[in-house]
């Protein structure tokens, strides 16, 4: 092998080299998404061999769009406006505790939707838990205002975990001098933070819109009208699956377009080994320390004390009332178990998938990653009925196999494993890798000794990503496991339908314990300074 | 190497834990089963007959309907060996790919509850009830017609998308024909019903008295109460002798692809036995179908209970049609 120009100059070598080892990631990166495509190929595939008479009212349909465009963006709005007042309080003020609750703000995320709405249901209402505790009682809002309400709660946490990062990272100075030229500390807030914190503020709108017009749990259980609980309803209730598979296209193309619109407002991010600045830390004094204070304590109160205190309520009083408790062991083991090995399938996956677009970047680039993020886009009901269909007519000896059910959640969650490698790659100056081939090492030994441990954290930050996800998914679930493969969500699913409650809190409080571990894994990352 | 080394134990860990948690493996000593009732309800049954009889039952768990279509589309190839279902409407939907009952089976349950084909068998009785609380000064429903009545207006919780309610709008319109039924949805709906997703919050509503009354089945209180709530509701049964009072059996069928079919009948046979008859009477609080097996505490004998006379075996023609008249009415 002569690669001799590498070795006088590495820039003109990396020139020379990159088609060819570029082409190796370029493939490895297109086999991987392979599953992504599956869903839509086939949501298309079905609908166009049975004509696209769905029988479903115009009427219905209309309606149906509302309500989900309505939610998506009513969550987004609210869930963005949570995760920056918590990010910007607990990252960028003096507030006393403030890295604890830097942890606390972030801890919702292991709190399923279906969970959360749960415990709404159980708390409110003539026999609820707040009634039994402070004496009052408070209608439970079904619909759009319960479904908005646990949503956002719920959903801010991402924002809040994409926006501390964000927040440390603006450089204080620009703050200070608008404040010096007699800006008021809000007007600085205003115009000069949140312009620069714009980038990840786009990407929080995009991470909380996604999840809502994808969620199923919360909207079937507090009864909003939305694509998925339609879906659902009518692939459980009705013989003839074909109005189902339908919907999950139509409401497809809303999450891809969301993604299309998201690619227009931004570009993609270079930035090599940027340094961090000390973040600049705004003293808080009177009233606006003690609001600070007070709208942490209150989300706290809603986001963590209401979910785990009405569990709490449901087991003891069934336990009073002589229920039997299962245990949940085996649920458990089966939902660790396939939640790790999605995380490592998909870390592995997203290692090719980053190289590209951290790496090579072009016009290929831009596809793969415009791929990734339509597999996470995908409401997860649609990715289930799509991929239940693919495997009964094109890959039977993989239909109800646990391989395809780790596989999927890889095509779905892959975005998150792809962002925290490409972070982490992004952050790493490929001249370290320019350098070791330079010094004569080979591509592999390169890939071993500079690339791997570079994007290691990143990596392992994406597995954990992973693994609270596919933990907490439910839908897809629902529709693709195993016989006989019962996971935690799944029984607290069935338990909720069929009023066993204290096996629904049981199961509950197993499942937030479990995922409780990787969230502190991502936020000693994130956090730390 | 470290990080090949951080990768490589997780995915160990993995094995261990899926092969430890699903451990399937086929053989004459397993049984497929699809239950399209839940786990919590059925489960400690199946424990009980894999104890017994050292035959390993893999479950799929599911909605009825959803099991059936998934039966319909897997064909002969399924690994099902038993079906399981919620309702007759799903039974008699796949009843092309399930294999004929012997008489040792049917003979057990009265014919009113099993299929004409002998292709399914009930194995428990569910009822229709009207659910209400105890405090409400509202005139209880005489026949169905009378939950549209405006003094019920907006009292009313029903779930629309549940497989009990649209098997008994299936029922409907076995007795009254769909124009019949379509009318008497589109009153519920302008009664402006509380609709819910489930019958279990039905009941657990009207015992909070957030509303007077709903639409369930019988054992939705029964279960309330086991889990130390429900003191403030009541179960009523309607009268009068039509849909409203409609007695669903849950049943069972064997697959006719089956490669495992004694197995298959020990597991039917189980269910019609005393041990499995009594755990429905006094676990589920359904009525057993068996003779001689007595029922939950303060219910109505079965035979009290007004019952309208419909072929059960002809709902599975009329689901989807319910679906469509339910979704018509405006009720989802």
């Amino acid at each position: 092998m002569i690669e001799s120009p590498a070795r006088v100059s590495p820039n003109l070598g990396v020139k020379r080299r990159s088609p060819s080892s570029g082409r190796g990631w370029l493939w490895a990166a297109s086999a991987v998404l392979i599953p992504t495509l599956i869903p839509p190929a086939t949501l298309v595939w079905l609908v166009a061999s049975r004509g696209i008479d769905i029988g479903i009212p115009a009427r219905r349909l209309t309606e149906l769009f509302v309500n989900t465009l309505g939610l998506t963006i009513a969550v987004t709005t609210t869930g963005l406006l949570i995760g920056t007042l918590t990010a910007y309080v607990t990252a960028r003020t003096d507030i006393s505790g403030r890295r604890a609750w830097m942890l606390i703000a972030a801890l919702p995320l292991v709190v399923p939707s279906y969970v959360a709405a749960l415990t709404i249901i159980g708390a409110t209402g003539p026999g609820g838990v707040i009634n039994e505790w402070l004496g009052w009682s408070i209608p439970t809002p079904y619909g759009f205002v319960g479904s908005w309400l646990a949503l956002s709660i719920f959903l801010a946490p991402m924002a809040h975990l994409t926006l501390v990062p964000a927040l440390r990272q603006i450089d204080p100075s620009t703050e200070e001098a608008a404040i010096g030229l007699g800006a008021s500390r809000l007007k600085a807030f205003l115009t000069v933070t949140i312009p620069q914190a714009r980038p990840a503020l786009v990407a929080a709108a995009l991470l909380v819109g996604l999840y809502t017009i994808s969620d199923f749990g919360a909207v079937s259980l507090l009864r909003f009208d939305t694509f998925t609980r339609a879906i659902y309803t009518l692939y459980v209730g009705q013989i003839d699956r074909t109005p189902a598979i339908a919907l999950s296209l139509i409401l497809m193309v809303m999450a891809v377009a969301i993604i299309l619109v998201q690619r227009k407002a931004t570009t993609r991010a270079t930035y090599y080994s940027r340094r961090v600045s000390t973040p600049g830390i705004f003293k808080l004094r009177g009233w606006p320390k003690v609001a600070a204070a007070g709208a942490l304590a209150v989300y706290t109160i809603l986001s963590l004390l209401v979910p785990v205190g009405v569990m709490a309520r449901w087991l003891i009083r069934g336990l009073g009332a002589g229920q039997g408790v299962d245990q949940f062991w085996d649920e458990a083991a089966r939902s660790i178990g396939v939640a790790v090995a999605a995380a490592a399938v998909a870390v592995i996956a997203a290692f090719p998938v980053a190289m590209v677009t951290a790496r090579i970047k072009g016009r290929g680039a831009g596809l793969i990653n415009s791929a990734v993020w339509a597999g996470y886009a995908i409401p997860h009901i649609a990715v289930g009925v799509a991929v239940v269909t693919f495997a009964l007519r094109a890959a039977r000896p993989l239909y109800q196999s646990l391989a395809l059910l780790i596989v999927t959640y890889m095509a779905m969650f892959l975005a998150q494993a792809m962002g925290s490698a490409e972070d982490s790659l992004l952050r790493a100056s490929p001249d370290l890798e320019h350098a070791s081939r330079g010094l004569g090492s080979g591509p592999f030994a390169t890939l071993r000794r500079i690339t791997l441990p570079l994007a290691r954290p990143g990596l392992l930050a994406g597995a954990a990503l992973v693994f609270l996800s596919v933990m907490k998914e439910l839908p897809a679930t629902l529709l693709l496991r195993p016989n006989g493969f019962e996971t935690l969500a799944v029984r607290i699913w069935s338990a909720t339908g069929e009023g066993f409650y204290t096996q629904a809190a049981t199961a509950g409080l197993v499942l937030l314990a479990v995922s409780v571990v990787p969230l502190l894994a991502v936020t000693r990352r994130d956090f730390s300074d | 190497m470290r990080s090949t080394r951080s990768l490589l134990l997780p995915l160990a860990v993995t094995v261990t834990l899926i092969v430890a948690a699903c451990g399937s493996n086929q053989g004459d000593n397993t049984l497929t089963l699809y239950s399209g009732r839940s786990e919590e309800l059925v489960q400690p049954l199946i424990d009980q007959f894999e104890e017994a009889t050292g035959i390993e039952i893999d479950v799929r768990y599911g909605e009825s309907p959803e099991l059936a279509a998934t039966l319909l589309a897997e064909g002969e190839e399924t690994e099902a060996d038993v079906f399981y279902a919620q309702d007759p409407a799903s039974l008699g939907s796949v009843a092309a790919l399930l294999a004929e009952l012997p008489n040792t089976i049917l003979s057990s349950v009265d014919e009113r509850y099993r299929d004409r084909d002998n292709r399914w068998v009930g194995t428990s009785g569910r009822v229709r009830s009207f659910v209400y609380h105890t405090g409400t000064d509202i005139p209880l429903p005489q026949t169905i017609d009378d939950v549209t009545n405006p003094a019920w207006a907006s009292q009313i919780g029903v779930a629309p998308t549940n497989g009990s309610f649209l098997a008994f709008v299936a029922a409907m319109i076995l007795e009254r024909g769909e124009e019949a039924t379509s009318e008497w949805l589109e009153a519920l709906a302008a009664n402006d019903p509380v609709d819910f997703p489930a019958n279990s919050p039905i009941v657990a509503a009207v015992d909070a008295r957030q509303i007077d009354g709903g639409l369930v089945n019988h054992y939705y209180l029964l279960r309330l109460r086991a889990e130390g709530a429900g003191a403030d509701a009541e179960n009523h049964f309607i009268p009068a002798g039509d849909v409203g009072s409609l007695v669903m059996p849950a049943g069972a069928g064997i697959l006719a692809s089956t490669s495992n079919l004694e197995t298959a009948r020990r597991f039917v046979e189980f269910l019609l036995s005393r041990q499995a008859q009594e755990f429905f009477a006094t676990e589920t609080f359904e009525y057993p179908l068996v003779e001689g097996v007595e029922q939950a505490e303060g219910l109505p004998p079965l035979s009290e209970i007004v019952a309208p006379d419909i072929d059960l075996s002809a709902l599975s023609g009329v689901l989807d049609r319910a679906t469509e008249l339910v979704a018509e009415a405006g009720l989802v």
